[in-house]
């Protein structure tokens, strides 16, 4: 049986490179995938290694329990601590922590910085293990910088140059003493200043965030932890660099596992995808090898030997498959290294490790999926009767599509009742929604044999008028096996799905986004420093200064935990929120966060049981067991989110290394000169760079454009399977070419010329195509809206849907059918037409 | 030159020193060797012989589907040499007809659409009252907003007759038109061939190797080792079978 099973696959040898093919790309994003999460490992394991270099034991502050994105917040630990753990009998050395935000303007005038990655400022110290100079000299003073390797050649400035930087909130001309280098930074940008100018711009109220201690010889860390931990305040705690790693890695871990995990869902979306396009294939192929396995039947094979067969030919496809997935994810991980660097300014090191834990996942992933799609055809082929070979017609047994049709449409039905019901409720029950999701997409995909005859008929309707008896032919080409058309449109159906559903969500929260801020925001400009970035202190006094300025507005973040719940709040003071942003109060005062009280809205009033006066006790920044009291109560907006307090509350709660201004909002006074102030503002900006200064509606647009970002990223992602449906389109095109060969030989014999052949082949091809790529639009408009619905009160309050975007997929999955016929057509039009009307 | 020769208004089509030759070195085959053979117009020709005698490529040349290695072959007055695959195409579009052993209709087409369509194919209009003579003539007046699987094989083959005839060609090539069919079927294609020669004025040529099917032509040539080897005028089918007998001992090859 195994050689008919390899004459099989060598017979139709084509078809099932097309097959596996699909399995590749499938597969090639698991290892990919696999590929990047080990090399981003190791790039970490050399960081940390760096990192800890020369740290024996860690001495910080406590933490207070208040969990934010960047992690655990803790108290700050007293720079002066420093030298009287120095003097602790076994430590070496004991080195404060000082690090902060730095950046450095690069050769053209702006901030040197990749993507998203961080500024780090540092400290230069001439024994520190953790880099090494490679040129110059460390700083002498707060003219000079030392430069970090990479951050360097990207600024293309060198050792020598005096450019200008940015730290501690002011831009200061700055000459570049030297050049180390660092095992890893993970992409971020470095600059190194000297002791006394980083102690100022890192730590200036005499606070950092931890001191790091070596051993001297013969004291192991253990001893000195406990040593350490004797002498220090309460508010402190020493541990080992061993611990210190340890939960480095865990936090990183969890960011990579979020990071593989995204991924891996693209990559199950692929396989999926791959699953259609086998599953069709190895349909279409049975049921045209009807005969010759009716005749292994007849000559006594059993049914359970023509199932192995043909699982068998899977089997071979799969391991194939894989195999050349685990080549190409190799090559889809360097590309997804250079978007992550591109999109996220994330630099991982590191090469492209092949593990054998991704060899071992990447095959029995491709071939349990090939497989398992290969299944029901097997079976199908199974129960080929042994007269079969006898026969001249080669029909194979089709079960009805009429009882699938009915099995999806009520699972269709009741998973968009579920989900309508869900996402309409006040508090959305996110699994029961989900469930409605999966559900309706399930349903659709199992009834889509059902919707073919009509979706088509419709889409065919001007083929049909206009293109004469070969856009007739074409069209009823494309229903005359509803099962394998819809199968064969399935595959783009889930892509366009997710694409047109992400296309309104992004959509509807630039939308909502931008009316949230029109409503909400009066300020005429604010200040902001992208992603990541702050506002230096400078310029918002130096703002204060201009002439026709009525107010300038800081905002910044805060996180705190109040009454058990983890909360951000917004600092700013009682004039600059009202004079910048729209409040509506429905008790209390605006201005009682003056008196160092909170204001917040109804929700949270409602869930904590808090009016005018409550008081509320938890963690706020790094002060812990606080009793604070309500001064207000506004109704919800997203704008200002749950909890609003005080700038003095701010700066109190925040060491000041740590304190971020977010965005200015700058209130000119009534008719002053517009134009006059946004020139002095920018003027103003320019020396700082990274500072923008817009107007509301500009502030909006860029706010919004990191959506399109993202978008662009899941596109980019999304395409694989959108490639996989092609060859899928590509595969049922080409066999079903094979199989109607001796009525495409007629045609040419009565005078069908081989333009007109080819355009018959396309138009199947492009009816095909839009059929899934019209159902996946109305669905995924459909689940993007119901998804926007239940995410109303979460800020999405807007429902955009991007009909230019929905009409550009549309056109582009029409050409997508155009491109899928060009193989099958030019082997048509190639065919022998006498050998073809003799064939059977 | 071709275009110098007077046309006979006789002869429908014509082969002159017609080779045909497959394969290369040891596998060599030659199934047409030196045929030349005119066609009457307005006649129904049929063409005998045993298998491999080169009956079917002779047909196939003729009728455009396949070139010859060599020899000229003129239908209605045009040179088949040296024209193109699209000239090709639109001579068998507009001035051929076929009619296969195996139906070959389009199964996603009903029969009338199926006989229209060398005529939907071309853009051209159906004639009507053409359209109801030959449909009349064939009995497929009730069947006709059937589907293929819904005919009968002899029903199936007469709608195959009707698209043949519906866009008025020179001439009709038949390839065993009978072969598929039990003889009540097969007679009532042949006589249906036969009226469209009678009454229309068709010139037909059909492959066959039934003698009782070469009995409705109105002159049979046989074929051997691919040469005309004899022919019979007006026969009965058992003056041809008679004939055929001379000719099965030397004519296995394949």
């Amino acid at each position: 049986m195994l050689r008919v099973t390899l004459k099989g696959i060598r017979g139709h040898l084509v078809r099932f490179l097309l097959t596996a093919l699909a399995v590749m790309l499938g597969v090639a994003f698991v290892a990919g995938t696999y590929i990047l999460r080990d090399s981003m490992n190791g790039t970490l394991d050399d960081l940390l290694t760096s990192s800890v270099k020369g740290v024996d034991v860690d001495v910080r502050g406590v933490s207070t329990n208040t969990e934010t994105d960047q992690g655990t917040v803790r108290k700050p630990v007293q720079l002066a601590l420093a030298d009287q753990l120095a003097k602790v009998d076994g430590v070496a050395d004991a080195r404060p922590d000082l690090q902060g935000s730095a950046m450095l303007v690069g050769k053209d005038g702006l901030i040197v910085r990749n993507g998203g990655a961080p500024t780090l400022g540092l400290v230069f110290r001439a024994n520190d293990p953790s880099f090494t100079v490679i040129a110059g000299a460390g700083p002498s003073g707060p003219g000079e910088v030392v430069v970090e390797e990479a951050t360097l050649k990207k600024s293309g400035l060198a050792v020598g140059d005096t450019t200008q930087a940015v730290f501690g909130g002011q831009v200061r001309p700055v000459r570049i003493s030297g050049e180390v280098r660092f095992g890893s930074l993970f992409g971020a940008t470095a600059i190194l200043l000297d002791d006394a100018t980083a102690r100022s711009a890192f730590a200036p109220d005499g606070t950092v965030s931890g001191i790091s201690l070596s051993a001297a010889s013969g004291v192991t860390p253990d001893q000195l932890r406990t040593r350490v931990a004797s002498v220090l305040p309460s508010g402190a705690e020493a541990v080992t660099a061993k611990t210190l790693e340890d939960e480095t890695r865990k936090s990183v871990d969890q960011v990579f596992s979020v990071f593989t995990t995204f991924l891996l869902v693209f990559a199950g979306i692929a396989l999926f995808v791959g699953g259609f396009i086998i599953v069709n294939t190895f349909s279409i192929v049975v049921a045209q090898r009807t005969r010759e396995l009716a005749l292994l039947r007849a000559v006594g094979a059993s049914r359970s030997q023509v199932r192995t067969m043909v699982l068998a030919e899977s089997f071979v496809i799969g391991l194939v498959g894989s195999g050349l997935g685990i080549a190409l994810g190799l090559a889809l991980a360097a590309g997804l290294k250079a978007v992550i660097k591109g999109f996220l300014g994330l630099d991982i090191a590191g090469g492209l490790p092949l593990g054998t834990q991704t060899v071992v996942t990447s095959v029995v992933v491709g071939v349990v999926v090939t497989v398992a799609a290969a299944l029901m055809p097997a079976v199908r082929a199974a129960r080929i009767p042994p007269v079969a070979a006898m026969r001249d017609d080669m029909v194979m047994p089709v079960s009805s599509i009429r009882r699938r049709g009915i099995i999806g449409s009520v699972i269709f039905v009741v998973g968009s009742v579920l989900l309508t019901y869900e996402v309409t409720r006040t508090e959305v029950g996110w699994g029961l929604a989900g469930l409605g999701f999966t559900m309706v997409i399930i349903g659709a995909l199992v009834a889509a044999p059902l919707a073919t005859r009509p979706v088509v008929r419709v889409i065919n309707w001007p083929f049909q008028q206009f293109g004469g008896v070969v856009g007739r032919l074409a069209g009823q080409n494309a229903l005359r096996i509803p099962r394998r058309t819809a199968n064969t449109a399935s595959a783009l159906m889930i892509g366009l799905v997710l694409v047109a559903g992400l296309a309104v969500i992004a959509s509807s929260t630039k939308a909502s986004f931008a009316g949230l801020v029109e409503k909400q925001l009066t300020a005429d400009y604010v200040l902001s420093a992208g992603r990541g970035g702050q506002v230096p202190a400078g310029l918002v006094t130096a703002a204060q200064g201009v002439s026709g300025v009525q107010s300038v507005a800081t905002l910044s973040a805060l996180s705190a935990k109040l009454d058990g719940h983890d909360v951000t709040i917004v600092a700013t003071t009682g004039a600059g929120l009202s004079q910048n942003v729209r409040i509506d109060l429905v008790s209390g005062a605006i201005d009682a966060i003056d008196r160092g009280e909170l204001l917040v809205d109804q929700s949270s009033a409602k869930a904590n049981g808090w009016t005018v006066g409550s008081q509320a006790t938890g963690t706020i920044g790094t002060l812990t067991d606080q009793r604070i009291t309500i001064g207000g109560v506004y109704k919800d907006t997203q704008f200002l989110g749950s909890t609003v307090g005080g700038r003095a509350l701010y700066e109190k709660a925040l060491p000041a290394a740590q304190q971020r201004i977010t965005y200015a909002f700058v209130k000119a006074a009534p008719g002053a000169n517009t134009t006059g102030l946004e020139t002095a503002l920018k003027g103003l900006a320019k020396p700082y760079v990274v500072v923008s200064v817009e107007t509301g509606a500009e502030f909006v647009n860029t706010a919004t454009s990191s959506v399109d970002t993202l978008l662009g990223l899941l596109y980019v992602l999304l395409a694989l399977s959108i490639i996989i449906a092609v060859i899928g389109i590509i595969n049922t095109l080409a066999l079903s070419v094979v199989e109607r060969t001796r009525e495409i030989g007629l045609l040419r014999a009565v005078g069908l010329r081989r333009r007109q052949l080819a355009g018959m082949i396309t138009i199947e091809s492009v009816s095909t195509a839009l059929f899934g790529a019209v159902l996946g639009a109305a669905l995924g408009i459909g689940l993007g809206a119901a998804l926007q619905h239940g995410l109303r009160d979460d800020g999405l309050d807007v429902l955009s849907i991007p009909w230019g975007t929905i009409v550009f997929v549309l056109v582009a999955s029409a050409v997508v059918g155009v491109i899928a016929a060009v193989l099958p057509a030019v082997r048509a039009v190639r065919l022998n037409i006498l050998k073809a009307i003799s064939t059977d | 030159m071709a275009a110098a020769e007077p046309a006979d208004p006789d002869v429908v089509a014509s082969a002159v020193e017609l080779t045909k030759v497959y394969g290369s070195g040891e596998a060599v085959v030659t199934a047409l060797d030196g045929v030349s053979v005119d066609f009457a117009r307005g006649r129904l020709t049929a063409i005998m012989g045993p298998s491999g005698s080169g009956k079917s490529t002779l047909m196939h040349c003729m009728a455009a589907l396949d070139r010859p290695t060599s020899g000229r072959i003129v239908i209605d007055g045009q040179d088949l040499g040296g024209l193109r695959d699209g000239a090709l195409t639109a001579l068998r579009r507009d001035r051929l007809g076929f009619v296969f052993q195996a139906y070959n209709l389009v199964p996603t087409l009903t029969a009338r659409e199926n006989i229209t369509l060398p005529l939907d194919i071309a853009g051209k209009k159906v004639d009507q009252a053409w359209f109801d003579t030959v449909i009349d003539a064939v009995g497929l007046r009730e069947r006709l907003s059937h589907r293929p699987s819904q005919l009968s094989g002899g029903q199936q083959q007469r709608a195959a007759c009707a698209r043949a005839l519906v866009s008025r060609p020179s001439i009709v090539f038949a390839d065993e038109p009978t072969g598929n069919l039990d003889s009540r079927a097969s007679v009532g294609i042949l006589q249906f061939l036969r009226t469209s020669v009678d009454e229309f004025g068709q010139s037909i040529v059909m492959v066959t190797h039934d003698p009782g099917a070469a009995a409705f032509a109105d002159r049979v040539l046989f074929l051997a080792d691919g040469s005309i080897v004899d022919e019979l005028s007006s026969p009965s089918a058992e003056a041809v079978l008679e004939r055929m007998k001379g000719f099965e001992v030397v004519g296995r090859r394949s």
